[in-house]
């Protein structure tokens, strides 16, 4: 029997453990969680002792993602009979609604919440989600700038509303909302190429100058960067057919980005040995590629 | 010098005890402090004016990477004269007198009540119910400065210097228990007496909130000075000449010739 129970115990903290560990990486494996909450965590949920809160709120986050409607509802249970004044089960309690595509009521629930405290980041947070899960997306777009005016340092903030006003086709706000994401962080190369990417579908000669650095600037943050260096081709094609002959460098930059693409295409297709035939014909179609590109441009 | 040698009920009636005592006193000053703490609330105007505070720094570090155009606008945004945010936003000093405020005056009672009145009536306990005792001996040999401070309540100029008192055996547990508490309570309790000690040594202004206006003002300044150089205006010739073959021979070739 104690051996039996030896075991049991290595599951027990195993499982708790694994839980702690996707709650902390914030990873969002839900099936997982779900899974070993249902199968087996759920047996021994007093053995947790003060642990267990986190649990589930961890669980009914995960169950509200798998569609597990009745989970989540008992864990919020569970969690109201514990905390009953706590906004962030009241939050929780939105999630499970919202989940249930019953937002009338969430959105009612939220904002009850917001004129207790005002402070709440996390539920005008999920106001934002609900306007933006019901494709409302102009109403999405003005509650997240109001909480942007108060939250200006909320770097993800700002890359929702990016996505936000793109969907819209709204490219000067999104560019805006990208130049926050770069103050905020400089060195990363995927938000430059974002930038550069707005400012070259805005079109115009000065938009395409800006997207032309910025593509390169993510180029030179991170060489490998196929997409940049596309971008810079494109946009240093598409600049020297509008000044022909003012700037000649244009011609300089688009042949060095084709050069590049064509090298990281060669080595890629050096790495995989099985299908070389069929990356040479790539390369050979991207070469010609280039070359229609060029010619139109010259 | 004669030997000394401890009665063996002085270790189980006085040096176990204190011991004992100081543990179990701190365990319950983390549960009273975990009763009492009332939840700090912010203003959402204090959490828009240290993000506005913060997005300014970050524009002037990292400025250098946006168009003129962007700078500029939002430049204009934090410092412009008429309708900007440093320039306009008039902050009321939030520097409360804590003899007003009831909410800080009750915050210092709490904060009294769950160190310092412990702390003196424990310790006075202590001293009365168990003064006068040596209650250990330190394994290795002191000089006599130490005394006064291994040897509180016990006056004796003869006395060999790493024989420790039981007030100050009371000390030393109050102060040494801490990775004990860290252990059992978690890292950050409240039974830790030393760490209020640290904050009360580090000054007393630091739990004051800084004042905006001042702050403002500072940031203000700071902006007005830093200008815009775009760090990208050579970036498409840097990068297309940095590994640049025709390039490379160019520069051999003068290097040869030099």
């Amino acid at each position: 029997l104690s051996k039996d129970s030896n075991v049991l115990h290595f599951y027990f903290s195993e499982a708790r453990d694994r839980l702690k560990q996707i709650r902390e990486e914030q990873s969002r494996s839900s099936r997982e969680v779900v899974d070993i909450w249902e199968q087996f965590l759920s047996y021994f949920s007093d053995k947790l002792g003060n642990d267990v809160w986190p649990v589930y709120e961890q669980v009914c986050i995960a169950a509200c993602d798998c569609g597990e409607i009745s989970l989540a509802h008992r864990c919020v249970r569970e969690l109201n009979r514990q905390f009953p004044k706590s906004f962030r089960v009241k939050g929780l309690e939105g999630m499970v609604l919202e989940a249930n595509q019953r937002y009338d009521t969430a959105e009612h629930l939220y904002k009850t919440i917001l004129q207790d405290d005002p402070t709440n980041s996390v539920a005008e947070k999920r106001l934002v989600v609900i306007y933006k899960s019901q494709n409302k997306i102009k109403e999405a777009i003005t509650e997240l700038r109001k909480y942007l005016d108060s939250h200006m340092a909320d770097t993800d903030s700002w890359l929702e509303l990016s996505d936000l006003y793109l969907s819209q086709m709204d490219y000067a706000h999104a560019a805006f909302c990208l130049e926050e994401l770069i103050l905020a962080n400089p060195h990363y190369h995927l938000f430059h190429q974002r930038y550069a990417e707005i400012r070259y579908t805005q079109g115009g000669t000065e938009n395409l100058l800006e997207a032309r650095a910025y593509f390169s600037q993510a180029i030179k943050l991170n060489p490998n960067n196929i997409r940049a260096l596309y971008g810079l081709f494109l946009c240093a094609s598409n600049l020297a057919t509008k000044q022909r002959s003012a700037e000649s460098k244009n011609m300089k930059y688009a042949a060095w980005a084709a050069e590049q693409i064509s090298q990281l295409y060669r080595k890629l297709g050096g790495r995989g040995t099985k299908s070389s035939s069929d990356s040479t014909e790539q390369i050979k179609a991207l070469g010609g590629m280039f070359d229609k590109l060029q010619l139109t441009s010259s | 010098m004669a030997e000394l040698l401890l009665d063996s009920d002085i270790r189980i009636w006085v040096f176990l005890p204190i011991v004992l005592i100081t543990f179990l006193v701190g365990i319950i000053r983390h549960y009273v402090a975990t009763l009492m703490t009332s939840e700090k609330t912010v203003e959402i105007q204090q959490i828009k004016d240290s993000q506005a505070l913060i997005r300014s720094r970050m524009l002037r570090e990292n400025g250098k990477f946006l168009p003129r155009a962007s700078f500029e606008m939002r430049k204009h945004y934090f410092n412009n004269k008429d309708d900007g945010y440093f320039a306009t936003q008039k902050r009321e000093p939030v520097v409360k007198n804590p003899m007003t405020d009831p909410t800080m005056m009750a915050d210092m009672m709490k904060g009294n009540v769950t160190n310092v009145i412990p702390m003196i009536v424990i310790g006075g306990w202590i001293n009365w119910a168990f003064s006068g005792f040596l209650t250990t001996k330190v394994p290795f040999p002191l000089t006599l400065r130490f005394k006064p401070m291994l040897q509180r309540g016990v006056e004796l100029s003869a006395l060999d210097a790493s024989w420790v008192s039981s007030a100050s055996w009371y000390f030393l547990n109050v102060f040494g228990l801490r990775s004990m508490y860290n252990l059992i309570l978690g890292q950050d309790n409240a039974a830790d007496q030393t760490r209020m000690m640290q904050d009360q040594m580090t000054g007393a202004a630091m739990g004051m909130p800084p004042d905006p206006s001042k702050a403002f003002k500072a940031e203000w300044e700071a902006l007005e000075i830093s200008s815009h150089k775009w760090a990208l205006e050579q970036i498409e010739d840097e990068l297309v000449n940095k590994n640049d073959p025709l390039l490379e021979n160019v520069r051999a070739q003068r290097n040869r010739n030099l």
